[in-house]
């Protein structure tokens, strides 16, 4: 569906003006002579790999930072620096990838949590913080999904960030900043993410908008801008631009081969799920798993995708039907699943994937410590030249093994996850949202990976929610609908519409596309 | 996961809202229940139980730690602890009670009253400074502050000090209507305590700072500030409390308040407020407090053995905190 965007006002005045601001954090120059600027009641998209400078960018338009030198133009005025609380006072609100919810206090509660509404004593006046709480929220079009006195802990995500952005409304906030707000919703809520956006623009509300995700950015932006290595690359009209050119613009150079060519060669069934039903399924689950093929699980949130993916490796409970792997049972456990060689690189790698605080060498060789020692004594010799080997392999950056996960990018957090998996050298791998919250130049090099994989005879299993990834990558692409399999699409006859088709109920897999 | 729309809310039957605010408010209730049930059941059995004095008393028991509870609660609110409330106490009760010794007088009671409170403060404000300043766990802070306090209180006296004036006295024996002015002045204390974290903005700044410093900071609250205010109040509390164990003993007692900072610490998540911080109800501290002391009654009204006794109040202890769970991160 194709939305005629609004013509940009190209002789309006820009609400806000960034010029010549430069950045540096202890001899690293996050940003040089930055350039940004900003109409009213646009929507405009800023992208770029990760360390180009698109967090430090929206951290010091929300006075979070302090530029070393440079003018932000706010409203006509100009300013060297702002605290947050002048930022906000002036009307900018962000909503952080990172929520700022305290999930035990209730949604009106977290909203005027920075100014509580107060009666004639000084006391919090609850009955009028729960009326604007329910003006707020109906202005997000949420009022009759989420109730002012509910707990933010019982919310799903995607209410979550609708409060997040109620909270940024509360203060009037006419620059909204939201960083990559698709990274953590599932792809139904992107819908209503998306018609909310637009209705903050239409009341002439401005939106920086950061996302990975490029075709979000042709669905719903005006204008982009490009960020590469702290320094802007270009902004331009979304309709004047192509995909192509903002990778280029992104990458520095053309990224023509972001899928790897489909040259494996699919051998013996490796996995085969019979009749199977756990929690989260309707229908019996039947599919195989072949050597030297990338198996793709599409299907919006909530279809079973995820559950079956996770259940390969014993993490849900199998109400009939069976698992097998290499002809026997799969084994109930995750640990003991990954001994016989099934594994899983999980959703969220931060939480399930890494120990943050712990070092890339600590978590590579984690699971593989029997591989490591000799008579029951690590061997630090074996342990750093296999970790080195992963790193080489895998082009992790920095190639420093020492450092601590929680420093590196998300890119590189995720190689860690996948090298300390390969390390144990598994026959299958199912990847659980691959290259969620990664930018594009390292998406390319994870989707190289996954070929090589599959080249030496591993099996993979994708599951994903980001569709052109599933097109580029599967041999074979399983659609999940409410807790059924809907369909099974070969890569000949995959097209977006035709999985989005089978993933929203509309055709069944018999009739003709 | 339950989301209650505004309509679904109105259209609910009345069932439905029964368990709803029964899911959401488990541990006050559970408390109040235990104390409605052993309190009633030492009721059903025992004639000494229900003797109006009995009663009397025990209200009048729980004071202390109530006092001390309040404090500690606000602070635990925020994820941290105050193990330094009894040794406050102490050496209030001490300071005071040497003034007294030397000039015994009904006058000067009032600026007495003004001084403890004084030194509550200032040392509570002293632990919040080493707390916000050097990052380190409070627990420990404050235990290294109320190791010194001992210290500072032996130094001042390891005898009792007499010389307290009769007018002091008053502040435990007075009575109206029969009940001890104090018992109305702690239902006044409690009721403020409630409104003040529940309706003020302070108040609801603990449940910021103790939910999550991070998200506190970026909206604009001041961590620092509130944390010092917070080892104050509890300093405050733990002043007051150290002037009414001096009006009930009548003397300066080098021993007073001994171990009154763990069983703060136990009233206070057995009431349900939360060791990580960020959740709980001061509500379900009072009734910590009274459960605490209620059992404290009743074993000693059916004589059980003290031995006995120390058990099964560790035991209810590991009940109440086992079944509270850790809150989950967003």
């Amino acid at each position: 569906m194709v939305e005629t965007k609004a013509a940009v006002k190209e002789l309006a005045e820009p609400i806000l003006l960034l010029r010549d601001i430069q950045k540096s954090f202890g001899g690293i120059h996050a940003l040089s002579d930055i350039s940004f600027d900003l109409l009213p009641g646009e929507i405009h998209a800023l992208v770029g790999e990760n360390g180009a400078g698109k967090s430090t960018l929206i951290k010091i338009i929300a006075g979070a930072y302090t530029p070393d030198s440079g003018v932000i133009d706010l409203d006509g005025k100009q300013y060297r620096d702002f605290s947050p609380d002048q930022a906000r006072n002036l009307g900018v609100g962000i909503v952080y990838q990172e929520f700022t919810l305290l999930p035990e206090l209730s949604v009106a509660e977290n909203i005027f949590l920075a100014a509580q509404p107060l009666n004639s004593f000084g006391l919090i006046n609850m009955k009028d913080r729960y009326k604007e709480a329910v003006e707020l929220l109906s202005r997000l079009g949420a009022e009759t999904h989420i109730s002012p006195n509910t707990l933010v802990k019982d919310l799903t995500v995607g209410e979550q960030q609708l409060v997040e952005i109620a909270k940024a409304l509360a203060t009037d906030a006419r620059i909204l900043i939201m960083d990559e707000p698709s990274a953590v919703l599932p792809s139904n809520d992107m819908a209503r993410l998306f018609s909310v956006i637009r209705t903050l623009r239409t009341e002439g509300r401005s939106i920086i908008y950061i996302s990975h995700r490029l075709s979000e950015i042709f669905e719903l932006a005006d204008r982009v801008t490009v960020l590469k290595d702290g320094q802007t690359m270009a902004t331009k009209n979304v309709a004047d631009t192509n995909h192509a050119e903002l990778v280029r613009l992104m990458v520095g150079r053309a990224l023509t081969d972001m899928y790897p060519p489909h040259d494996n060669v699919i051998g013996n069934v490796l996995l085969e799920v019979k009749d199977l039903f756990i929690e989260g399924t309707v229908c019996d689950i039947n599919f195989q798993v072949h050597e030297g093929e990338v198996l793709g699980l599409a299907g919006l949130g909530g279809s079973g995708r995820t559950t079956v993916a996770r259940s390969l490796v014993g993490l849900a409970k199998i109400l009939s039907g069976q698992i097998l792997y290499l002809g026997k049972p799969v084994p109930s456990t995750p640990a003991a699943a990954a001994e016989e060689g099934l594994v899983l690189i999980p959703e969220d790698r931060k939480a399930y994937g890494l120990v943050l605080n712990q070092s890339m060498r600590f978590n590579i060789a984690l699971p593989n410590l029997r591989q490591f020692s000799l008579r029951g004594i690590l061997r630090g010799y074996l342990e750093k030249s296999a970790v080195h080997e992963s790193v080489d392999t895998l082009q992790i950056r920095p190639a420093k093994p020492e450092i601590t996960t929680e420093n590196l990018s998300g890119g590189n957090q995720q190689k860690v996850v996948v090298a300390k998996w390969l390390l144990s050298k598994p026959r299958v791998v199912i990847f659980d949202e691959p290259t969620r919250g990664i930018d594009v130049g390292a998406k390319a090099e994870i989707y190289q990976h996954i070929r090589d994989l599959t080249r030496e005879g591993l099996g993979v299993v994708m599951a994903s929610s980001d569709l052109p990834e599933l097109l580029g990558m599967s041999d074979r692409i399983l659609v999940f609908h409410e807790g059924c399999i809907a369909g099974e699409v070969s890569r000949a006859e995959a097209t977006e519409e035709r999985i989005m088709q089978l993933a929203t109920g509309i055709v069944s897999s018999d009739a003709v596309a | 996961m339950v989301t209650t729309t505004n309509e679904q809310i109105a259209s609910q039957s009345f069932w439905r809202k029964v368990m709803t605010f029964v899911r959401n408010n488990v541990s006050i209730l559970l408390i109040y229940g235990l104390i409605v049930l052993v309190g009633g059941a030492t009721a059903i059995f025992s004639e000494n139980f229900r003797q109006f004095s009995n009663l009397v008393s025990l209200f009048r028991q729980s004071i202390v730690l109530g006092l001390i509870a309040i404090g500690q609660s606000v602070v635990v609110l925020t994820g941290g602890m105050d193990m330094s409330v009894a040794m406050i106490a102490r050496i209030v009760t001490l300071i005071v009670a040497t003034i007294f010794n030397i000039h015994s007088s009904d006058t000067i009671i009032l600026p007495m009253i003004l001084l403890g409170v004084g030194v509550g403060a200032s040392i509570g404000a002293f632990n919040g400074f080493l707390v916000t300043r050097t990052h380190a766990n409070p627990f420990i802070i404050t235990f290294g502050v109320a190791s010194a306090l001992r210290g500072i209180g032996l130094a001042i006296s390891n005898v009792p000090i007499r010389g307290v004036p009769s007018g002091y006295l008053s502040i435990y024996d007075a009575r109206v209507a029969g009940i001890p002015v104090n018992v109305y002045a702690m239902i006044i204390i409690w009721a403020l305590a409630y409104i003040f974290t529940t309706r003020t903005r302070a108040g609801r700044a603990l449940f910021a700072v103790g939910g999550s410093e991070r998200v506190a900071r970026l909206s604009a609250i001041r961590v620092n500030k509130t944390l010092i205010l917070t080892y104050v109040i509890s300093g405050i509390f733990a002043a007051l409390a150290g002037l009414f164990l001096l009006a009930r003993t009548g003397v300066g007692d080098p021993s007073a308040a001994e171990g009154m900072d763990f069983q703060s610490v136990v009233a206070v998540p057995l009431g349900g407020i939360s060791l990580y911080g960020g959740k709980g109800s001061i509500l379900g501290t009072l009734g910590g407090v009274l459960l605490l002391g209620l059992l404290s009654n009743v074993f000693n009204i059916v004589q059980i053995d003290v031995y006995y006794q120390q058990l099964l109040l560790g035991l209810i202890v590991l009940i109440a905190v086992a079944a509270y769970r850790s809150p989950r991160s967003l």
